[in-house]
Order: C-alpha cells, then structure tokens, then sequence
C-alpha cells in the first residue's frame, strides 16, 4: 500500500511540475514575444526618426552596435541598401519577403519566421519611408521550443528535488495512515476508533469473526465427536485418501503396533506391509468395495475396504479391521460339530441297517436272530444316548444365564452318582471312596448331577483294571471344592486344553472299546459356565488324573 | 518441477516399501517351506523371487532416471544412492530365499530336528529382515542400529548349528547328505542376516549421512 502511495504521488507530483513548466512556458513566451514585437515597433520608430533627420549617414557602425535587432534598409525595388549584420552588396533582392511586401502596399508590414534547427524564432518589422525606402528591423529570439529546451536542465533539478521532498513526505504520511490500520484489533474490530470509512469493513469483520468462531466449535465439537466414536470402537479403522493415510483410530494403531505421526500422510503401506491390506486399499481407491481375511499373530481379522466417492469422484478409502478371531472359531467349531454330529449318528445307524438286511435276507441262521437283535438294540441305545447327550447340550446352550437355581447338597448327589457306578466300577475291579461332608451350592439339580456323573464315569471307564477313584468334597474359605481322582491312563498335556471340545477324543480311533459319545466333557464345561464353576485339571500320562471344581 | 521430483522420491519410496515387504513374505515363507516341508510355499517363494527381481529393475531405472533428470543433492542424493545399494542386498534376499526353497523342494529335505536350532535362526533372520525394513519404513536410526548388532546373533546360531549339524553326522543321527543341505540352509540364513543388515547400514547411512561399511 505505501509503496503504491508513494509512487502515485510521485507520478503526480512530476506530471504537475512538468505540466506546469509547460504552461508557464508557454504564457509567459506569448507575453515575451508581445513585448519583442513593440520593441521593434518601437525601434523602427526611433530609426525612422532618426533617418529621417539625419538622413542616410545615421546608419552607421555605432547604430549597429547600440542594439540586438537587425536594421536593414531596402530600397523600393527590394535591392539591401544597408544592413547591420551582413554586407548589404552580397545580400539577395529582398522584394518578396512578406513584410517587405505588406509594407510596400500599407506602410509597415510584419512576419515572423522559425527556424526549426537552430530553434530560433525571428520577427521582420518593415516600414516605409517617405522617400520610398524600406526600413527593416529584425530581431531573433529563441522559439518556444527553444525557451524551453534552454530551462529542461532546471526542470530536471526542480523534478529531482519535487520527487525526494515527496519520497519524504509521503512516506511520513503513509506512515501516519497505514499505522492506525497496521494496529487493527481484529479479534474485537468493533472497539477500534480510526477511520469512519473503515466501520463498514470492520463491522463486516465482526460479524464473520463470529460466524467463524461459531463453526470452529461446531467443527471442534464434530471432530471430538468422530474421536469419541472411533477412538472407543474396539475396531480398526483408516481412513486415507487416494494417495496417502489420513487417520486411523486408537485400535488400528494398538492392531499395526504404530504411531500416528509414522503414518499420517504417508503411504498405506507405512500401516503394514501386509499384502492383504495393500490390495484392499488398492481396490477400494479403484472404486471397488473389498472384503477380505487377514491372519495376523494366530489372530483372524476382517477387512472391509470401502471407497468414498465425493461429487461423482474417488476420494479416498474408508477401511474396518474387525476382529473375527471368535466368530471364525464358533464357525469352524460348528462346522466340526456338524460333521461329527454326521459321523457319529451315522456309525450306529449303519451297524443297524447291516444287521437288518442281513436277517431280511434270511442270511442269518435262525438260533443266531436273537443275538444280532441284540447287536441292533445295543446299537440303538448308542444312538438314544448320542440323542440324549446332544439334545442336553443344546439345552445347555439354549439355557439362559438367569435359570431358576435350587439349593442342592453336593455330597448327597456324589452319593447317588457312586451307587450308579458301583456295578461299572465292580465289573473293572475299581473302588470307589467319597469323602467330605454334606456342602450346599445354589444350582440346577439335574444339570449338576449330569456334570459330576460324567466325571466320575470318565475316571471308572478311562481307569486301569484294579484301580481306584476318589471324590473329595471339602469347604475351603468361601470356596466349595469338588474334586475326582483316578489312577488311569491320564491325559497328554497337548491334549488337556481340547478335550472339553465337543466330540473330541484322545482317542483318535472313534474305537468303542471304551464307549462315550465324546460329549461328556462337553457337557462338563457348559454345565460349569452356567453355574460359574472353575475347572481345573491335573493329569499325568500313565499316573492318573485329577479333575477340580471351584464352587 | 519441484512437485514431479517430491511425487517421484515418494513413488521410489513406496516402490521399496513394496519390494520390502515382498522379501519380508518370502523370507516368511522359507520357515514353513523348512520346518513343515510345504512344497506350495516353496512354489510360491520361487515365484514373488521372480517379482522381487522385476521390482529391482523397476526401482533401478527409476534411481537413475531421478539422478540423470532431476540432479538431485545433499539429503535427496543420499536417500536415492541408499535406495540402489538397497535393492541390490533386497534382491538378494529373495534369491537365497529361493535357494532353500530349492533345495527343500528337489532334495525332498526332511525338518530338522530339535536339537539343531535351525528354526531358531530362521526366526532371528526373520526378525532382521522385518526390522530393517521397519527401520526403512520409519525411518528410524535406532531400530536400524539394534539390525546391525542383532546380526551377531544370528552368526553365533550359525556356528552353533554348524556343530551340532557335524555331531549329528558322527552319531549318525543324520544322513550326510541332508546335514550338508541344512549346513547350505544354514549359510543362506547367515547371508540373508548380513544383507540385512547392508540394508539397515544404508537407512542409517540415509538419514546420517554416515556409511560404516566393513570397519564395523
């Protein structure tokens, strides 16, 4: 602004001084050239007086001297008489000069004339005498041109001196103006005191100061709103645009193991260098929406890769990471169920149907009919049992979290349970010893009963001949111990954590020898979730194992 | 111009990330293709070596394409020359890469037993490899330096497996043949451990300024 001030007024400061000049000039030659022309008038007076009473010898050397202007005299056939500049022989005929013409016909005639180059100006006076003669004075003064050709050293000093004195000045006035300007209070431009005819502009100031304050809280408020959300989902999420990272929220950077000043801006690829990721990022910022899994450190994670078009356009990728660890297990869990579920229905219903044709086809002697009888409903209590054991199950699944509980004495029910396995226990040559008192936990009676048969059927069949199982019942602080332990044939350390699997088998044969459906366990640990037992397990290969339940 | 030449430097930058995490995967692969003699990883490592080759002549062209075009100095000379000492060692990786998986896939190469610790030194490699290109990836001098002492760790489990890999030959616990096959899985780890650690000398010598080469 000052630097435009300043040359502004220094344009118009010279464009003055020089118009100035210029007019002056050009008044003051007129005036100038005024006077000139009575001068001569004047002189040609003088010298005519002076002719005539002194008669030819006045017009002599010292005449010529006296004075600035050209006295010339010519005759009236226009031939130089005398001249006070030139030698009159060698001067032309002067008849047709104009003023020598104008005075021949009215008595005085007068011309001027300008000499370009030299930038001289002359002015001719003729006047005619009585005895026919003309007298001519002429005097030369610079032309217009000229006059101011001779002052343009003093006009360049003047402009020199008009454009520093005005540097100076305006300098020292912009200052003035701008300073007011430069210390605008623009957080409050209402409470400024200067110029009236910036009010307007800083009213307008006022007013989009507070529409923009207004937004950033808005924009605040909205940002600390997308932090909240994102920073507490306990998914993944990036956002980017199509060349780099835009953000990601607190679990994304927890999952990569990153910070967020490593990647902002920079390539998906700073994230993790997983192809997986780079694909979907890839395919999403070509438009295309992409879901895929991810395995990452014996975890399984869900990309879902999603472009976002803004007017028509891609701008970027929105990508979830979901955690699917749980759900792939259950998936591959009931997938496995699914299949022994098949299998293990399918085994007994096979040995029936053999043994059904066989005696269709008369292929089976008659003393012989009861014995495969026999084998088809043995066959078929498998199958009951499975059905039971699975429909059980699914009741404990389907049970929910708040079933009416009983009071029910554990040592009464682990009373019943010896009396039901004695025979077993016998026929194997197993004693079985219960010890404790009478303990009371709140529960579903049948369902307990269920879990702590099972366990100590598992420790009858899956013991050696001759062994021994005890249950062990005993209060410790606020806690119920439940335990049963068999000298059998123990479970291998791999294996411990499987075993309450549904359908799962130590035993990979699915042989029978020991009978079970493989559910038992199974049944075991869903009872245990929903009376919130803990289970633990103590096992030693070819020792023995022993199973605890913390009521 | 300014703009080309920065949108340049981050494509070389990506390209290396990718040709990074190409090595990263291959080399991931070689545990499995030595531990669990799975010929499908083998396949496939033979194969990302293939890409990991191209990748090298990609970025190659492109560094010499930045130095000739853009002339560049100081901080971007360093980072484009590091990137070409670079590829040659990621290169490299992939071809030993390939090798063990060569030898497990045509000599039918059993896994070795626990005793000899293998496994381990796949592992350590591993871990090298991933962090020097962490370390490339964030640029980060510390975790750069950590690559370049680890390596002696993975250059003792080379002696070690040596020796164990010789008294399994004594005792005739192991066939001479494939003790010599684990003793070349065994040295290509060792190599693949020290162009690791080229490759983590060269990110520091690109955010140093300062190469250590050999006088370690």
């Amino acid at each position: 602004m000052r630097q435009k001030i300043l040359k502004n007024v220094t344009l118009t400061v010279s464009l003055a001084v020089v118009l100035a000049f210029i007019l002056i000039e050009l008044v003051s030659y007129r005036q100038f050239y005024a006077n000139m022309q009575g001068e001569v008038r004047n002189e040609a007076a003088y010298v005519q007086i002076g002719l005539n009473e002194v008669g030819e010898g006045f017009l002599d050397q010292s005449v010529a001297d006296i004075t600035n202007s050209r006295i010339t005299l010519i005759d009236a056939d226009g031939k130089v008489l005398w001249d006070s500049v030139e030698d009159a022989s060698e001067m032309e005929n002067h008849r047709n000069r104009p003023e020598v013409v104008q005075a021949m016909e009215h008595g005085s005639g007068e011309s001027s004339r300008v000499s370009a180059t030299l930038g001289e100006s002359t002015y001719y006076y003729a006047l005619r005498m009585e005895d026919g003669h003309i007298l001519r004075i002429a005097n030369t003064v610079s032309s217009v041109f000229g006059t101011m050709l001779s002052g343009f050293t003093m006009i360049i000093i003047i402009l020199i001196l008009v454009i520093v004195l005005s540097v100076f000045v305006t300098h020292a006035m912009t200052k003035r103006l701008v300073d007011p300007i430069n210390k605008l209070n623009l957080e409050h431009p209402e409470d400024n005191e200067i110029y009236e005819e910036l009010a307007p502009l800083l009213r307008r100031i006022e007013k989009q100061n507070e529409v923009i304050s207004e937004q950033v809280v808005s924009l605040k408020s909205a940002h600390q709103e997308y932090l909240a959300i994102t920073d507490n989902m306990k998914d993944g999420l990036i956002v980017t645009n199509r060349t780099s990272v835009l953000s990601l929220n607190k679990a994304a950077l927890k999952l990569f193991r990153i910070q967020l000043k490593e990647v902002v801006n920079k390539n998906i690829l700073t994230v993790s260098r997983l192809p997986e990721l780079k694909e979907a990022w890839d395919q999403a910022v070509a438009g295309k929406p992409f879901e895929r899994n991810l395995q990452m450190e014996q975890r399984v994670y869900q990309i879902l890769a999603n472009p976002v078009v803004f007017d028509g356009e891609i701008q970027g990728a929105v990508m979830f990471i979901l955690d699917v660890t749980q759900k792939e297990r259950a998936d591959q869990m009931r997938r496995e169920f699914s299949a022994n579920v098949s299998h293990e229905l399918k085994t007994p219903l096979m040995s029936i149907s053999g043994y059904a044709e066989l005696i269709q086809n008369n292929m089976v002697r008659k003393e012989d009919i009861a014995e495969f009888a026999g084998r088809i409903h043995s066959e078929a209590n498998r199958l009951t049992t499975l059905v039971q054991d699975i429909i059980k199950l699914s009741q404990l699944d389907e049970m929910p979290q708040s079933t009416q509980m009983e009071d029910v004495d554990l040592y009464t029910l682990s009373q019943e349970i010896v009396s039901g396995l004695l025979m077993a226990a016998r026929n194997k040559g197993i004693k079985i010893g219960l010890s404790g008192e009478s303990a009371v936990v709140p529960g579903v009676r049948q369902v307990l009963y269920e879990m702590l048969y099972n366990l100590c059927d598992n420790a009858v069949q899956y013991n050696q001949e001759g062994g021994s199982v005890s249950i062990e019942l005993k209060q410790e602080g606020q806690e119920i111990l439940w335990s049963v332990t068999d000298t059998g044939i123990g479970i291998p350390a791999e294996e411990q954590e499987r075993i309450f699997e549904r359908f799962y088998r130590v035993d990979k044969s699915h042989s029978r020898a020991s009978g079970g459906t493989g559910l038992g366990l199974s049944i075991v640990k869903h009872g245990a979730m929903l009376h919130h037992v803990k289970i633990d397990m103590d096992s030693e290969v070819g020792k023995g194992t022993t199973i605890l339940l913390h009521f | 111009m300014r703009n080309r030449f920065d949108q340049q430097l981050e494509q070389l930058n990506v390209d290396m990330i990718e040709m990074g995490a190409l090595c990263e995967q291959v080399i991931d692969k070689t545990y499995n293709v030595m531990m669990e003699e799975d010929k499908v990883a083998a396949r496939e490592i033979m194969e990302k070596d293939v890409e990991i080759d191209h990748k090298e002549q990609e970025i190659e062209s492109l560094c010499l394409k930045l130095l000739l075009q853009q002339q560049p100095v100081a901080r971007d000379l360093r980072v484009i020359s590091a990137a070409l000492k670079m590829i040659t060692d990621m290169e490299r990786i992939g071809d030993q890469a390939a090798d063990i998986a060569e030898i497990v896939r045509t000599t039918n190469l059993k896994a070795p037993t626990n005793d000899i610790p293998l496994g381990e030194m796949a592992v350590a490699t591993i871990k090298m490899v991933k962090e020097s290109i962490d370390a490339y990836v964030k640029k980060d001098l510390e975790l750069a330096r950590k690559v370049i002492e680890y390596d002696d760790v993975v250059d003792d489990l080379f002696v070690k497996t040596r020796a164990r890999l010789i008294d399994a030959v004594h005792n005739e616990k192991e066939d001479d043949a494939s003790a010599m096959d684990l003793l070349m899985i065994a040295k290509y780890y060792e190599r693949i451990g020290d162009h690791a650690t080229n490759v983590a000398e060269w990110v520091e010598f690109s955010i140093t300024g300062e190469h250590r080469g050999e006088d370690k």
